[in-house]
């Protein structure tokens, strides 16, 4: 009697472990801020990716693995950052990240990632050291590009030669910031006041004072999510026709940005925030593959962070059929050694030296007016 | 040189947010002198005010009847949180620390349930008063920000009012010199309690409904508007609803006047220095405490 539970468990055992086994995923650990500062971005990639890994399990998935998506909120702060990266490592064991662009977060946890020698796709900069870049790729355009593409609108169709500097402190503003100061002379552009606000701050009027009695008559705003409306309100608030330079965002913060000061307000627009004004070509068709099932699962919803976490799933499948292999290192070789990939946010071409793989300007001035995105260059 | 209009903005500016702390502050202290309670979900109420007042006038509802069901519907949210969160703590006699966390859970609550049903987005609504700004000695003086002064003096009067005249209000007085004596006295404790969180409420959807058009909202809000109101009210004196507006005032003006002299990037640093400095020399804040 003993003998046979021992066999019935055993078989029992072995019934439940075998689909188990059949269906063994391929892992992807995501770090997004999915409450905090980097909400709205963050959510947007999270969605993104579930888009992206839906299309690709659709398809078979990944040399017969299907994606499992690893989500974890790490709240926009650092710490958090480097919790939920640990619990992906040891407990849930994935084969790569797919971060989103809480940069700090992503700097605080790199360190461990390279010890797990797990690969990390993500929507910030690079962190600082360079054995972490070597396992890591960034998705966003170099800094330099917005600042540069709003430096270029101010030099070459207004005659505004002064300019304040409003950035937020994550690393990523910062990074602009000091791109902005090393920039300016080189477009003729004097920056006479540069303040640094906090994300939660309630009112910038101050600051904005502060540049106008410097003789600034544009502000360049350096910083995503809700800071940017705040911005715009406090200028109409000041009577002032001081240009406001938003970076890139999302649609969401537009809106009211645009509502509130018309064509006073320029932003640095993301090819699939302008997809209607594109020329037909490569750049189009990636879009058009992707805004469909975007839009089937959340309307019109802007598509531009979500883009990027389709790209990096992309670009991250695409790696794994060339290494033919699940391995970490041989997922990163891959990755250098891909040609150029047409995204919906830009070409890739990431290899040893170049980790930041979009090195084309791709982004466009617009603003936001009668409820639409008008091209402005 | 000293550009005079540069620091009378300035000072402009730093009075329009202080209003704002001022008004949350108040709402700290309602709770606090009613029943000993440190309401942290104090943010959440000014958040909804924003929030709701939004949904309404974007289902085309006038601006001036949105604000009035936003209040109502926010008191009632406050009198929900005393009934099924604050009471049965309270009941049990729960200690200060428990009453805090609890009140921080609901804060969470709200946020995360407004996140499902609003979404992530940031959201504005527009200035009461859409004219360019008055200009005086070059300074400019919005009209939103003639709003939230005019209406935080009226609501301050009210108050006072309301405390000093009212049956209602000297029996949330008397709570708060004494609740077993008040008790003892017929004053409905329980009841002046509920009240006290519909009022506190009532005043953080003001706060929110007047600040929203002057930036944005958005359901993680709530939070550094509670801290800068918890400032506020230590800073005029934990208790005193005048004295919270007045510490209001007096952190929105530290912190602007940092950001002048020192910039923004010292902004906090050095407005909560002084701040510090000052209750160093006077601990009890401005008015000082009401206990």
């Amino acid at each position: 009697m003993k003998a046979a539970s021992f066999i019935a468990l055993a078989l029992a055992t072995t019934a439940l472990a075998a689909p188990a086994m059949a269906q063994e995923t391929f892992k992807v650990g995501v770090s997004v801020g999915l409450t905090g500062y980097a909400a709205a971005v963050d959510r947007a990639w999270r969605d993104g990716l579930e888009v992206a890994a839906d299309y690709v399990n659709s398809k078979g998935g990944v040399r017969g693995r299907k994606i499992q998506l690893v989500i974890e909120d790490n709240k926009s702060e650092p710490q958090e950052a480097v919790t939920v990266y640990r619990k992906m490592i040891s407990s849930d064991k994935v084969n790569i990240f797919i971060s989103g662009c809480v940069s700090a977060g992503n700097f605080a946890a790199a360190q461990f990632v390279v010890r797990a020698q797990i690969p990390m796709m993500l929507c910030s900069i690079l962190p600082p050291q360079p054995d972490q870049v070597k396992w890591a790729y960034s998705f966003l355009a170099p800094p330099r590009f917005e600042v540069e593409k709003r430096f270029a609108y101010l030099k070459d169709k207004t005659p505004i030669r002064k300019v304040g500097v409003l950035h937020d402190p994550s690393p990523y503003a910062n990074l602009q910031k000091d791109l902005a100061v090393k920039a300016a002379p080189d477009y003729g552009i004097e920056l006479p006041v540069v303040e640094q606000y906090k994300q939660d701050d309630a009112d910038f009027s101050t600051q904005i004072s502060k540049m106008e009695s410097a003789g600034a008559k544009a502000v360049l705003k350096i910083g995503l999510g809700g800071s940017t409306v705040t911005t715009a309100k406090n200028i109409k608030q000041l009577g002032l026709n001081t240009l406001l330079l938003g970076s890139v965002d999302d649609l969401a913060v537009f809106k009211p940005t645009g509502e509130t000061l018309g064509n006073q307000f320029l932003f640095v627009a993301a090819p699939a925030q302008v997809y209607e004004t594109l020329p037909e070509g490569a750049l189009k068709q990636e879009i058009a593959r992707f805004l469909p099932l975007w839009r089937a699962k959340h309307g019109d919803r802007d598509a531009v962070w979500a883009g990027k976490a389709w790209d990096a799933l992309m670009v991250t499948v695409a790696a794994i059929d060339k290494a033919q292999s699940f391995d970490g290192e041989a997922i990163r070789a891959a990755v250098e050694t891909l040609p150029p990939y047409q995204g919906t946010g830009g070409i890739y071409s990431f290899s040893p030296t170049v980790h930041q793989g979009i090195t084309t300007n791709p982004f466009f001035m617009a603003t936001y007016e009668n409820g639409k995105v008008m091209v402005k260059n | 040189m000293l550009d005079l209009s540069f620091l009378g903005q300035t000072i402009l500016n730093g009075l329009s947010v202080g209003c704002i702390y001022g008004l949350i502050g108040i709402g700290f202290c309602v709770i606090y002198n009613a029943s000993g309670i440190v309401n942290f979900a104090q943010g959440a109420f000014v958040m909804l005010g924003g929030m709701i007042t939004y949904v309404l006038v974007s289902l085309n509802v006038p601006l001036i009847l949105a604000a009035a069901i936003t209040i109502i519907c926010v008191a009632l949210v406050g009198v929900i949180i005393e009934r099924i969160v604050v009471r049965p703590l309270w009941d049990r006699k729960a200690t200060m620390f428990v009453m805090i966390l609890a009140t921080l859970a609901a804060q969470i609550v709200i946020e995360r349930a407004t996140l499902i049903v609003v979404g992530d987005q940031p959201k504005s609504l527009p200035v009461f008063t859409d004219l360019p700004p008055l200009r005086l000695f070059g300074i400019a003086i919005g009209y939103q920000t003639l709003w939230i002064f005019g209406t935080s003096i009226v609501l301050i009067i009210a108050l006072g009012l309301f405390f000093q005249k009212t049956l209602v209000g000297r029996a949330m007085r008397a709570c708060a010199i004494n609740r077993e004596a008040a008790a003892l006295q017929g004053i409905q404790v329980s009841h002046m309690l509920a009240l006290s969180f519909a009022l506190s409420a009532g005043l953080g959807a003001i706060a929110g409904i007047l600040v929203t058009p002057t930036q944005f909202t958005a359901f993680n809000v709530g939070t550094p508007f509670a801290i800068s109101g918890f400032i506020a009210a230590i800073v005029g004196g934990f208790g005193r609803p005048f004295g919270a507006f007045l510490g209001g005032l007096t952190l929105g003006l530290a912190q602007a006047l940092a950001v002048y002299s020192l910039g923004s990037g010292l902004k906090n640093m050095a407005a909560l220095s002084v701040l510090l400095l000052f209750l160093f020399l006077r601990p009890s804040g401005i008015l000082g405490s009401a206990k």
